[in-house]
């Protein structure tokens, strides 16, 4: 009989495949790894496998890392450039020995090694590790690897009995981000840390750390800073129509919206009173639709907990990797906003039915309102969207995990009902020379709405009835005079949003690199300030909508849950990054050394993110991105160092101010 | 009929303002044997174009409709030109956007942010104060600047990303249609424009006609405005009909007026007496 050894990414993992493998409970032995142990039992894979003995195992996330040798551990000598070139090891950490001789120890008795780490790049490279551990035990064993995306049952068993072989690839595009982030994150920390704590005061005893996600990220926080507070407001004016029709009162918008010149629209306000009645050009009635959202992302995972659930981004990353640790969720690392045409959807719908809060919206959806999810336009192709697995009664869930689970779950139900539907009227109307419209719309079918109690869709005022072509005089023109107000500061939605589109990070780490720079305090996080609350009122509208759906319907649809964090509601304590003194100082003497690729900006990294795309699609290789960037990043630390006297006096003019 | 002649009415047929009889013979005269007559024409075309109007012995007065003499008098309510004008632009400017929202744009060319290297895509902007839609900046108004063009892509994608990122999707909608067309569809002007005779006007766009844009029309540019345009409380009132764009700039004006755009816009914002 062949002799299998599994091997998980976490315990967690092994525990629940195993479980389902061994179709029991399987035989549990300890290892020297007080988190780890070891199930035995039989499965049969199919062929050619057919009937093994397995042991199943696991590690906990990395098994190795890299790390400078003793040569260069002092942070003065050698000087920090060497360190782009000096050696480097790959070693087993203290804490992870027992695990590695685990693995090598039961590979001794083993044919086949089957890989089950998480299916992304990140899960890949761990497995090239647990594969060298293996081979330190047994060189001839067969390599293989599962691939799943969540651990229910039947989608398991069928990862077993489908292998495939890992991908080097991927592997390969993690060592080179590891080796890229280690040499030039530990030649610039110390760099700037030895070159900026002998200004003293605050930076003294400061670990002045660099990364190339780091900066850029601090960068759109302190670039929206100084957008706040340097902003200067400007009065506007513009023309307002209202007419009142069958005792309702429609108000019409001008279409040059608002112009910054009180003469000019004094000019042109003139003749529209002059020309006393207005003439309706355009009615159009026609069906409208809200769509229902996108399958869910990580990115946009991690910008509605933010935004909706009061969470932070990597908290956020935290409760989702329990709920799929624990069975609850698919895997909620991933890029996919599609579902491919093989899941079976219903089923997932089904097993939303036994909810209290949402399950009669499941059952009516299962008897005959389902309706195919959008299609999105991004596939890494190895996860499909997050959606539920099974159903968790909020019993089991922690207070966080209730609150992400049931929006994955609506945000779920939501992608497979139809959209909203409405009848709009658009009604444009010529005053003089001008040009005016009114929009009016009636909801006729709620639909996803129900369920995704997170969006809104109203009724503007039903408009009265006017015909194409009559001629009427206004109840009153108005011109009216405003002024324009600061944007905020940036949510953590906003940043979030800012590192996609700019390619910082990865979904996966993007909530790691925010918490870094309220780490090094670079930058904190405030309660958006009473005067920016005010400036803020009317800026983007879903933000607006979005407290009051939810402190309305969703207590009501959970039978009370309610939280310190959902009291507030309102905008005015919205959660804002802002720089402090140093990640200011940082920034702007980077900005100003005049490099033809600033630090403090998106673009270095968001090349080596592409690379790594590109390696992993093979259309380049590990040594030839690794020898690409160490030549850029040299460059500009070379830079960096002959301009380091602009960096300085920053430092003095915006933390010793 | 003589080659001065013919060129005087090649040009006015095409609205172009008539040179004096001096100008035309000296244009004439300036090669033996002359060129023929279409590249001469085209000469004097771009001569025209590319001249100051206010050039003493340049423009023939006796063929040429003056700006009123009180046409800048806030007092009268509306009046009508009575001949064809041909007028330069001074100074343009967009006055849908608000002055501030251009000064950063302009920061962040100056920081080099246009470049690769140095850009940073950012959020549309979340409608600057009232509760307009139009999020995305106005997008491509700076026209002659090349990078600008960039930006205002990016503007672009940046905002039906964000839009199709669903997770909201808020009421409203309708962001990023305005930023298509060099001036932008939703753009208002105000220009500066100079008869011969040096006289100036306010004139607002009370249509928009196309060719006129921040960054697009030149400084110098010749314009001809056609008999009966309306001229209400001191501002000409432009349109697609009674607005002849003829194209041009003076290159002398044009240089340190983009040069100086940023310093006048931001003086603009910061002088104003604090809105109420």
């Amino acid at each position: 009989m062949t002799r299998v050894l599994c091997v998980a990414e976490k315990p967690s993992i092994s525990k629940a495949v195993a479980g389902h493998l061994a179709g029991g409970n399987p035989q549990t032995r300890n290892t020297r790894d007080q988190y780890t142990k070891n199930y035995c039992f039989d499965f049969d894979f199919g062929p050619p496998w057919n009937h093994c003995s397995v042991t199943m195992t696991a590690v906990r996330g990395h098994l190795t890392t890299m790390e400078f040798t003793e040569a260069n551990r002092d942070w003065r000598y050698p000087p920090p450039e060497s360190l782009f070139t000096a050696p480097i090891v790959t070693v087993v950490p203290q804490d992870k020995r027992a695990i590695a001789d685990n693995i090598s120890q039961q590979s001794r008795y083993a044919d086949l090694l089957i890989i089950w780490t998480d299916c992304d790049r990140e899960g890949e490279n761990i497995g090239k590790e647990i594969v060298d551990a293996s081979k330190k035990g047994n060189r001839g064993m067969r390599v293989k690897r599962a691939k799943f995306s969540n651990i229910e049952r039947s989608h398991i068993l069928s990862a077993a009995r489908n292998l495939v072989d890992l991908d080097d690839r991927q592997a390969d595009a993690v060592d080179t981000r590891i080796e890229l982030d280690l040499r030039i994150g530990y030649a610039f920390t110390r760099f700037l840390t030895n070159t900026l704590r002998p200004l003293g005061g605050p930076l003294l005893d400061m670990m002045l750390s660099y990364g190339s996600c780091q900066f850029p990220t601090l960068g759109f926080v302190v670039d929206r800073y100084f957008r706040v507070k340097n902003f200067v407001p400007e009065p506007f004016w513009s023309i307002q129509v209202t007419h009142t029709r069958e005792n309702k009162k429609v108000r019409f918008s001008w279409d040059r919206n608002r112009l910054f010149d009180r003469l000019s629209v004094t000019v042109l306000f003139e003749r529209c009173l002059r020309a006393k009645t207005a003439k309706v050009t355009k009615v159009q009635e026609k069906p409208t639709r809200k769509f229902k959202p996108l399958p869910l992302t990580t990115v946009e995972l991690q910008k509605a907990a933010t935004r909706l659930l009061r969470m932070n981004g990597q908290h956020a990353m935290k409760v989702a990797e329990e709920l799929y640790n624990k069975g609850f969720i698919s895997y909620p690392r991933t890029e996919t906003d599609r579902f491919s045409k093989d899941i079976n959807l219903q089923r997932s719908v089904q097993k939303q039915t036994q909810s209290e809060a949402w399950g009669q919206y499941a059952q009516s959806l299962l008897d005959g309102a389902f309706s195919q999810p959008r299609q999105g336009r991004h596939d890494d192709k190895a996860h499909p969207p997050i959606h539920p697995v099974t159903f968790a009664s909020p019993s089991v869930l922690s207070h966080d995990e209730r609150r992400l689970y049931e929006y994955v779950v609506r945000r779920f139900l939501a992608c497979c009902s139809e959209d909203a539907k409405g009848l709009s009227t658009n009604i444009d109307l010529l005053y003089g020379d001008e040009t005016f419209h009114a929009h009016g719309l009636v909801v006729l079918e709620t639909n996803y709405l129900d369920v995704f109690i997170y969006e809104k869709w109203s009724d503007t005022a039903e408009l009265p009835k006017f015909t194409q072509g009559e001629t009427f005089e206004p109840t009153e023109a108005m011109m009216t005079e405003g002024k324009t107000s600061a944007p905020g500061y940036l949510t953590e939605a906003d940043l979030i949003a800012l590192m996609d589109i700019n390619g910082i990070g990865t979904d996966a780490t993007m909530a790691e690199h925010i918490q870094k720079i309220q780490d090094r305090q670079y930058v904190a996080l405030t309660d958006q300030a009473g005067q920016q609350a005010q400036a803020h009122e009317d800026d983007d509208s879903d933000e607006d909508a979005v407290p009051p759906a939810r402190g309305g319907r969703g207590r009501g649809g959970r039978g009370g849950g309610s939280s310190a964090s959902r009291s507030g509601g309102a905008r005015g304590r919205l959660k804002v990054f802002i720089p402090t003194k140093l990640g200011v100082a940082l920034i702007v003497g980077f900005d100003r050394m005049e490099f033809e690729t600033s630090l403090g900006k998106p673009f270095l990294r968001r090349e080596m993110e592409a690379q790594m795309k590109a390696i992993c699609e093979g259309r380049t290789t590990k040594s030839a991105v690794l020898q690409q960037n160490l030549r850029q990043y040299r460059h500009v630390f070379s830079h960096t160092q002959e301009n380091i006297t602009t960096l300085k006096m920053a430092c003095r003019e915006f933390v010793f101010s | 009929m003589d080659l001065p002649t013919q060129l005087r009415l090649a040009l006015q047929s095409s609205h172009y303002p008539v040179p004096s009889q001096t100008w035309l013979t000296a244009l004439a005269t300036s090669r033996t044997p002359p060129p023929p007559f279409q590249s001469l024409l085209a000469t004097a075309k771009a001569r025209l174009l590319a001249a100051d109007l206010t050039t003493p012995g340049l423009v023939d007065p006796a063929h040429a409709t003056p700006l009123p003499e009180n046409i800048s008098d806030p007092n009268v309510p509306e009046r009508t030109l009575t001949g064809n004008v041909h007028v330069q632009v001074v100074d343009i400017e967009n006055l849908a956007r608000s002055r501030w929202e251009q000064v950063e744009e302009l920061e962040a060319l100056e920081r080099g942010e246009g470049t690769r290297g140095r850009e940073i895509i950012r959020l549309p902007a979340p409608g600057q104060g009232d509760d307009d839609d139009d999020g995305v900046n106005g997008g491509a108004d700076l026209g002659d600047e090349a990078e600008s063009q960039g930006l205002a892509a990016h503007a672009q994608r940046t905002a039906s990303r964000t839009t199709s990122g669903g997770g909201g999707g808020g009421g409203g909608g309708g962001s990023g249609s305005n930023a298509t067309a060099p001036g932008g569809k939703k753009a208002t002007h105000r220009l500066v424009l100079q008869d011969h005779a040096g006289r100036t006007a306010y004139a607002i766009e009370l249509k928009r006609v196309d060719r006129i844009g921040v960054g697009v029309t030149g400084i110098g540019e010749k314009m001809m405005l056609r008999s009966g345009t309306a001229v209400a409380r001191g501002v000409v009132l432009l349109e697609p009909d009674n607005c002849v764009v003829l194209g041009g700039k003076i290159d002398a004006w044009q240089k340190p007026w983009l040069e100086g755009r940023l310093k006048r816009l931001r003086e603009a914002v910061e002088n104003r007496p604090s809105p109420t």
